[in-house]
């Protein structure tokens, strides 16, 4: 492996602007971690705009800060006031809040905060050895991959995320349709454009997510009473005892491992493998009935595995352009504003923004390591600042954060009906992200397979003898089949004894 | 108390001064018949819309001139972009606007007479509706294939012994225009396959997704250089500097000449005395070096006509062309 350019990245990160916004990255994404509500997709939607005066690199650099800064934050909440901030660290309360109440809270977040800065670490590393990897077929990803990729996109985005089966897909069906908003790319047909020229290009993606993320949830946060925040016990003994450590060490291994591999998928990232993590090292105790109480793996897998995975979720961005959570989907949305489409030429055309990035999140790793204990306290006094505050302005600043990137009034309308539909959303349990993602992937999908079979002269047995296209499509067979081979056999296992039960 | 005096007795010092530099300014200009409009112009910062993304050549363009401008008028020109539906949506806006020269435009020839053989009839944009304040430079296309494609001429493409496949930056552009009357004249049979801009059509005709592709010569170059695509034909009716050793099509034997072409314009009615100080402005500006080496460096042709003259040859390319298109029974769009 050329290590030059990584050399290089690391040029581009020390750069005082760079650490500048590096650290002003992770010090908002910890804020909007402690605070329930907002997420980093939501924050980093309605900061999008304000990237737009700086340096793609370094615009890139504080909004993946914010990122996995979120999964940091996330858990002191989760600790010390069984509040997660972030969805992925819910599973941290369990033994989190446990351990807070045996007055052992610092051990937990100090755990949490290793966990975190190894788990990131492990996938940093792997990342810049498999980024290039994949970026070594870039050429060979013609149309037909894209489709079969999106296509395989698509399926796990609306099956595997961590919410309600059946709502997911509606939302990602929404999202497909909303997809084909505009004028047809290939004979200039206007699809559903009312003969309104803002949308002859389609929906643009990004006052969508500043809507559905940022708008959406802003007003959702609101309905939701606001208690009194209580006083944290003081946080002392925030560094683990060897114990404890030695206790802890394998969960963080295995963590970091799950985390790094659910992060790629899409559908995927931070939720659904601080979940899986837990539940793993549950199963794999030997006491498994201490969780729950306050053990020490309880925090420090899922911890592990949602900054692994955070990470991770950069490597189909940044190498395949498509986008695997929301987060990434906004990050997506950034780097088009930026004028950067990410594929797979990225890691070569443009090897100081690929480096540069990936080499950040080593320094905002460390710096979160740094600061997340000592400022424990300073950041749950943010939960006082109430939402009736805070709510109009971030309001504000989407609003005219949105008009601010193409200079559209229409954006700005785009963004109100989007963010009514988020909240609606919302408030009856469906998760936007399937939707946003499936919309990306869907116009993905939709032009990629229309140009296949143009390549092909309309023959689609073409899918099947390339040899990426053809892999990318059995393993979409094996997602759609295998819940339903897993059914069939459990129901003949089970057909003596009693129906089959709904295959987990 | 002196303090005080002195500084009141400055500033009526200046004042005096300032007003009997108002009272030339306005008597040099007495005699002239002028608007109030054109007298007062520049009223303040002056905005060209561009309606391709921050990034493009478009905008790279709107930029180089705008800087210039600026100089030269004394006041701040400002790009604003304005993307969508190949530039209508800044076309449209401009036309909202008073007519004053406080907001310009760039005009992209691609849209004037290419987009609409695409494009349903009131959808098309006429630069006639506009005043041309000057003609800017043109671009050129460029057929590039893979370097190991073995294709090199478009007799070897004839000769594939298969349907070709061509990748287009979209529908309603330069690219698609050229390749489609290329083939068509030279009977070769071929598929469009459109891209969603120059970038990745690039990609795909390196990594032999389509045989060939249409892009525009600034942004195959490098590659072109470094040896991993090989130039076929050009589309300008000249050979471009930039590129001496490749032949044009029409050395090659068919009259295709598709070149992309940048105006700056104005809202219809403009007084003809502000279009005329834009015009001195955009030419002071195109005289400068930095701006030559702009255009050099982006291997765009100077092509800085009148206004007049612009409007002749484009209206005359969308004949030219129509006319062609319908003679082979080419469909552009699907919406005609």
């Amino acid at each position: 492996m050329d290590l030059a350019p990584v050399l290089d990245g690391f040029t581009v990160v020390l750069e005082p602007t760079n650490l500048l916004y590096c650290l002003i990255g992770v010090v908002i994404g910890m804020l909007v971690g402690v605070l329930p509500g907002l997420g980093p997709a939501a924050t980093i939607a309605i900061l999008l705009p304000l990237t737009i005066g700086i340096d793609t690199v370094t615009a890139i650099i504080m909004l993946a800060g914010i990122f996995y800064g979120a999964q940091y934050g996330g858990t002191i909440t989760s600790v010390l006031l069984r509040l997660p901030g972030e969805a992925s660290t819910v599973v941290t309360v369990f033994d989190g809040y446990a351990l807070a109440r045996q007055g052992k809270a610092g051990t937990a977040l100090g755990i949490a905060a290793i966990g975190s800065f190894v788990g990131g670490t492990i996938s940093i590393v792997a990342l810049s050895f498999v980024a290039p990897l994949v970026a070594g077929f870039a050429l060979d990803f013609g149309p037909p991959e894209y489709t079969a990729l999106a296509l395989l996109g698509i399926l796990l985005v609306s099956t595997i995320s961590s919410g309600d089966r059946i709502k997911a897909l509606v939302a990602a069906a929404a999202g497909l349709l909303l997809a084909t908003v505009g004028r047809d790319s290939f004979t200039g047909a206007e699809r559903f454009t009312f003969d309104n020229l803002n949308l002859a290009d389609g929906l643009d993606f990004v006052p969508i997510a500043m809507g559905l993320f940022g708008l959406g949830e802003i007003l959702h946060a609101l309905e939701e009473r606001h208690h009194a925040v209580r006083a944290p016990a003081t946080v002392s003994n925030v560094w683990p005892s060897r114990k404890d450590l030695r206790q802890s060490s394998g969960a963080i291994g295995r963590g970091s491992v799950l985390g790094f591999f659910l992060g790629i998928l899409p559908g995927g990232g931070a939720t659904l493998s601080s979940l899986a993590a837990y539940s793993m090292e549950k199963r794999r105790s030997k006491t498994p009935e201490r969780f729950g109480k306050g053990a020490v793996e309880g925090v420090a897998a899922p911890e592990s595995a949602n900054n692994a995975a955070a990470t991770s979720s950069f490597i189909p961005l940044l190498t395949l352009g498509i986008p695997a959570n929301a987060t990434m989907a906004v990050i997506f949305g950034a780097l088009l504003i930026q004028g950067v489409t990410p594929g797979p030429r990225l890691v070569e055309d443009d090897p100081e923004l690929f480096w540069g990035v990936v080499n950040s999140m080593y320094i905002g790793n460390i710096l979160l390591l740094i600061m997340s204990i000592p400022l424990v306290g300073l950041f749950v006094r943010i939960l006082r600042v109430r939402a009736t505050v805070l709510a109009p302005i971030t309001v504000m600043i989407t609003l005219i954060g949105v008009y601010t990137v193409r200079n559209s009034v229409f954006d700005i309308g785009l963004v109100i009906v989007f963010g009514a539909l988020g909240y609606l959303m919302k408030k009856l349990g469906f998760d936007p992200g399937p939707l946003v993602l499936a919309f990306v992937l869907g116009s993905l999908l939709e032009s990629n397979l229309r140009r296949s079979l143009l390549i092909f002269e309309g023959d689609p047995t073409g899918f099947l003898t390339r040899p990426i296209s053809g892999t990318l499509l059995a393993v979409f067979l094996l997602v759609v089949l295998g819940p339903l081979l897993s059914r069939l056999l459990a129901r003949r296992r089970a057909t003596s004894d009693r129906p089959a039960k709904e295959p987990v | 108390m002196t303090q005080t005096n002195r500084v009141r007795r400055g500033t009526a010092a200046g004042l005096g001064v300032a007003a009997a530099l108002a009272l030339t300014a306005c008597g040099g200009n007495l005699g002239g018949d002028d608007t109030a409009d054109a007298e007062s112009f520049p009223d303040g910062p002056i905005t060209i819309l561009v309606g391709q993304d921050p990034g493009g050549s478009t905008d790279l363009i709107g930029r180089a001139v705008a800087e210039g401008m600026s100089d030269e008028l004394g006041v701040a020109v400002t790009v604003e972009n304005r993307p969508g539906a190949n530039g209508a949506l800044a076309a449209q806006q401009l036309a909202g606007e008073a007519a004053d020269g406080q907001t310009l435009m760039i005009f992209n020839g691609s849209l004037g007479y290419i987009t609409p053989l695409a494009v349903p009839e009131d959808e098309a944009v006429d630069v006639n509706d506009y005043e041309v304040v000057t003609g800017i430079s043109l671009d050129d296309y460029v057929l590039v294939t893979a370097a190991g494609s073995g294709f090199s001429t478009v007799e070897d493409l004839a000769a594939a012994g298969r349907p070709v496949t061509f990748g287009t930056t979209g529908v309603g552009t330069g690219s698609q225009l050229s390749q489609e009357l290329l083939f068509n004249q030279a009977g070769i049979e071929a598929t469009a396959v459109p891209f969603d801009g120059g970038s990745p059509t690039l990609t795909a005709v390196l990594g032999g997704q389509v045989d060939v592709g249409s892009i525009q010569l600034g942004e195959a170059i490098e590659r072109i250089e470094g040896g991993e695509l090989t130039p076929i034909v050009t589309f300008a009716e000249e050979r471009p500097s930039f590129l001496p050793d490749t032949p044009t099509a029409i050395e090659a034997g068919y009259d295709v000449p598709v070149q992309q072409s940048r105006a700056l314009v104005a809202p219809e009615g403009t007084p003809d005395e502000i279009i005329e100080q834009l015009r001195d402005a955009a030419r002071a500006a195109f005289e400068t070096d930095s701006y030559q080496e702009f255009n050099e460096n982006n291997l765009l042709t100077p092509n800085e006509i009148d206004g007049e003259e612009l409007q002749q040859r484009w209206t005359e390319n969308l004949e030219q062309y129509r006319s062609v298109v319908e003679e082979y029974g080419i469909d552009l769009g699907g919406a005609q």
